[in-house]
């Protein structure tokens, strides 16, 4: 019999291919209550419904440092690869 | 009986139609496309309905009431502060769960409000149906479903709203986070309740734990013992669920949103993809997406110089054949010369000049700009615009400014950090307008080909993109990442391009012609008067000595700041035709446009300038666009003569 083997991976959103998906774990930028020059991008993502545990799927990965294009909560939103980075996802395969 | 006032905002996502329904509720002409981030500013219009006088707000598109970008605290400022009598939240039917999460925060602001759910002929498309009635019944808000494009809802929608008003709002009732989440922000509420607040109590603390800036301001002014507390209490919820409390309190506002939108719609999959899809697929496409990019603006440029020029040709010859019918009515006395070549010499040269390429322009721009390309195009050159210290949105007001500098400055809002905007409004008045554009086609594509018209287009793209790395040194900065909602394709609405692109040329005709018929006689008076020629010989040393250029040039780049093209309008007023070869060499025709095309902003783009970045940049900008056309140009008008490609 075969068996599968269900290994789970954190990697950044930009390790993805196109048609990969994965669930968000966090987004790795400085946060909290300090008043971080990362603060607002990342509010505006989560505001955005990139909240940890939703699932998302590359549509689009651009060369060239290029920005990545996602399928989120029935939508698509481009993210600039730079911020892409930050965004960790949880990868089964 | 006075009429008894109402005011009501329309608030929502970006691009979802508020503009829209703005414009067919007050008749007004807001500026509506298919990209997100078009309406920057709050505008009123007002409408008379059942005995009401009502205010129509239109705000900025927001996808929550956060104050990060200016579009938030506009649109944010408003509800909270001028606590309009109703809120018609319009939402996106296509993108539901989204559009909710935005929703359940107006609920939490304890805004009267209904939904206009919006685009349902699109969402039907995607294959998404929705349970109005269950929608309704499960945030306590009334529901209107809409069409705005086809006005379809709309008289249904502002009954609603009245009716709603005059029954006196129920205030909506509010979500329920988690148990641990919900004890504190009891917690918080209570010790808010000591102080006299603007906001409803319950959203101010859940706003303290969201981490707003303003807020945490506001209520540190009142008593930063209070804030002490949301710290501890936000601290608290972070240990519980090991991420940043603002984390915890959005996720979990987004799950309300996502299990409302499941509860209620149901999506059937598509089996065959959508064209859009496709096109969609093609113009973001890893290399096809750069030519197709390239062949829609050669193309663009192509049909407009083949319109303009047809048109032109034919009132050309219609025009000037009544000349003669002149000479009859006033003879040949400086009447005439005053009528004739004051006011309709530069008349007609505005009408076979400009308006013939215009008109086309301004029209495929918009239907540009309604397809949704424009979004792609900002996709394919984030990293290009990187380059400048920008990101990709910022192409969108630089196409824009295509057509016109002035909504383009205004448009630089959508970057995020002033410095941004800054740098995009720079970019932006280099870019040449429709008015420039008749001056590249009209004179270089008539006289010279299209080929050297192109050269002008690519020369300034190649400046562009050098000034911007430029600015970019002189203002260091890491640009801000791109983070843009991607627009379905949509087929262009026939009628509202129509509308959009007669309201466009409205305002052309409107500023345009009283300008030059003003210029026109001016000019006339210094003629008669014999100024002219001290103030030509005055700038000769750049215009003919350094540039190359005809004395009489020097007059026309003056008149040209108030409206680029009046550079070409006033020239065939002097000479008193629109055979431009007869004064000019082809090689004076290249260095002239080249220098058109860059010398400095317009006044309106100049008072646009000052209205966004203040008058001391705007002073800079212009000065330094001033000093980089006398070089380019001058450098232009050796190096061409040199290579002996143009006669001279
Ligand atoms: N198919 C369809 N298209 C619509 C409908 N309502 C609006 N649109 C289109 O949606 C796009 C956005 O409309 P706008 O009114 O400019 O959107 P907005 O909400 O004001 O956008 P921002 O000002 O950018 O926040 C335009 O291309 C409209 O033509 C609709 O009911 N059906
Ligand atoms: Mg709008």
């Amino acid at each position: 019999m075969l068996t599968l083997e269900v290994v789970e991976m954190e990697l950044p959103l930009t390790a993805l291919r196109e048609g990969e998906s994965g669930v968000i774990t966090s987004i790795r930028a400085s946060f909290g209550w300090g008043k971080g020059g990362g603060y607002g991008l990342q509010k505006r993502l989560m505001d955005m419904g990139l909240t940890p545990g939703t699932k998302i799927t590359v549509v689009k990965s651009a060369p060239f440092h290029g920005p990545i294009e996602i399928n989120v909560r029935g939508y698509r939103l481009a993210i600039g690869r730079g911020m892409a980075e930050k965004i960790l996802v949880e990868v089964q395969k | 009986m006075t009429e008894k006032k109402l005011k009501i905002a329309l608030a929502g996502n970006a691009n979802v139609g508020k503009s829209v329904i703005f414009n067919q509720l007050t008749g007004l002409h807001q500026h509506i496309g298919n990209w997100p981030g078009k309406t920057v500013e709050k505008a009123e219009g007002t409408l008379h309905f059942k005995g009401y006088t009502i205010d129509i707000i239109d705000l900025p598109g927001i996808y929550s009431l956060s104050t990060f970008s200016l579009e938030e605290i506009v649109s944010r400022e408003y509800i909270v502060d001028e606590k309009p009598d109703l809120v018609i939240n319009v939402v996106d039917a296509s993108a539901l769960e989204r559009n909710l999460f935005f929703t359940l925060q107006l609920m939490e602001l304890e805004t009267p409000l209904i939904i206009a759910l919006n685009q349902i002929d699109m969402a039907e498309k995607k294959g998404i149906k929705i349970d109005l009635k269950r929608l309704g019944e499960k945030l306590g808000v009334s529901v209107v479903p809409t069409i705005a494009i086809k006005g379809k809802g709309i008289y249904e929608l502002l009954e609603k709203a009245v009716e709603v008003i005059e029954k006196g709002a129920a205030k909506p009732s509010a979500i329920s986070y988690g148990e641990e989440i919900e004890e504190r922000i009891r917690r918080l509420t209570e010790a808010l309740g000591k102080i006299r607040l603007k906001y409803p109590a319950r959203w101010t603390a859940i706003k303290l734990l969201e981490g707003d800036e303003q807020v945490k301001k506001e209520i540190y002014d009142l008593s930063p013992e209070i804030l002490q507390v949301a710290e501890n209490l936000a601290r608290e919820i972070e240990e519980i669920h090991g991420h940043p409390c603002p984390t915890v309190v959005v996720s979990e506002r987004y799950e309300v949103a996502g299990k409302i939108a499941r509860e209620v719609q149901q999506i059937l999959p598509r089996i065959k993809p959508q064209l859009g899809e496709r096109l969609h697929e093609v113009t973001i496409h890893n290399i096809l997406g750069y030519p197709i990019m390239i062949l829609i603006f050669l193309g663009i440029f192509n049909v407009i110089f083949m319109l303009g020029g047809y048109m032109s040709e034919i009132l050309n010859g219609l025009l000037y054949g009544y000349e003669p019918l002149f000479e009859n009515l006033f003879g040949l006395n400086p009447l005439k010369e005053i009528i004739w070549g004051g006011i309709m010499e530069g008349v007609i040269a505005n009408i076979t000049i400009a308006l013939p390429y215009i008109i086309p322009f301004y029209l495929i721009l918009y239907v540009l700009e309604d397809s949704g390309y424009l979004a792609r195009a900002a996709f394919l050159t984030d990293t290009l615009m990187h380059k400048m210290g920008l990101h990709g949105k910022a192409f969108i007001p630089l196409m824009l400014g295509y057509g016109c500098n002035v909504p383009a400055c205004l448009g630089c809002r959508i970057m995020e950090t002033e410095r941004e905007r800054l740098l995009a409004g720079f970019v932006v008045t280099l870019i040449p307008c429709a008015a420039r554009t008749t001056v590249i086609l009209g004179l270089v594509g008539s006289f010279l080909g299209l080929h050297w018209a192109l050269t002008l287009y690519a020369i300034n793209l190649i400046i562009v993109f050098l000034l911007g790395k430029l600015a970019f040194k002189v203002l260091p900065g890491e640009p801000t990442a791109l983070i843009m909602e991607m627009p379905d394709y949509r087929l262009p609405h026939f009628k509202t391009v129509i509308k959009q692109t007669w309201f466009r040329l409205e305002e052309f005709l409107k500023i345009s012609f009283p300008l030059i018929i003003l210029s026109g006689l001016i000019i006339k008076f210094m003629e008669i008067f014999n100024l002219l020629e001290p103030i030509s010989r005055f700038l000769s040393p750049v215009t003919v000595t350094w540039l190359g250029l005809p004395e009489i040039t020097g007059v026309t780049l003056i008149f040209g700041i108030l409206r680029k093209e009046l550079t070409l309008v006033i020239l065939a007023t002097l000479l008193g035709t629109t055979n431009f070869q007869e004064a000019l060499t082809p090689l004076q025709m290249f260095v002239f446009t080249l220098v058109v095309m860059l010398y400095v902003p317009c006044v309106a783009t100049i008072a646009a300038c000052i209205k966004e970045f203040g008058w001391k940049k705007a002073a800079i900008i212009s000065l330094l666009e001033i000093i980089l056309t006398i070089s380019v140009g001058g450098l232009a008008y050796r190096i061409l003569a040199i290579l002996n490609l143009l006669e001279h």
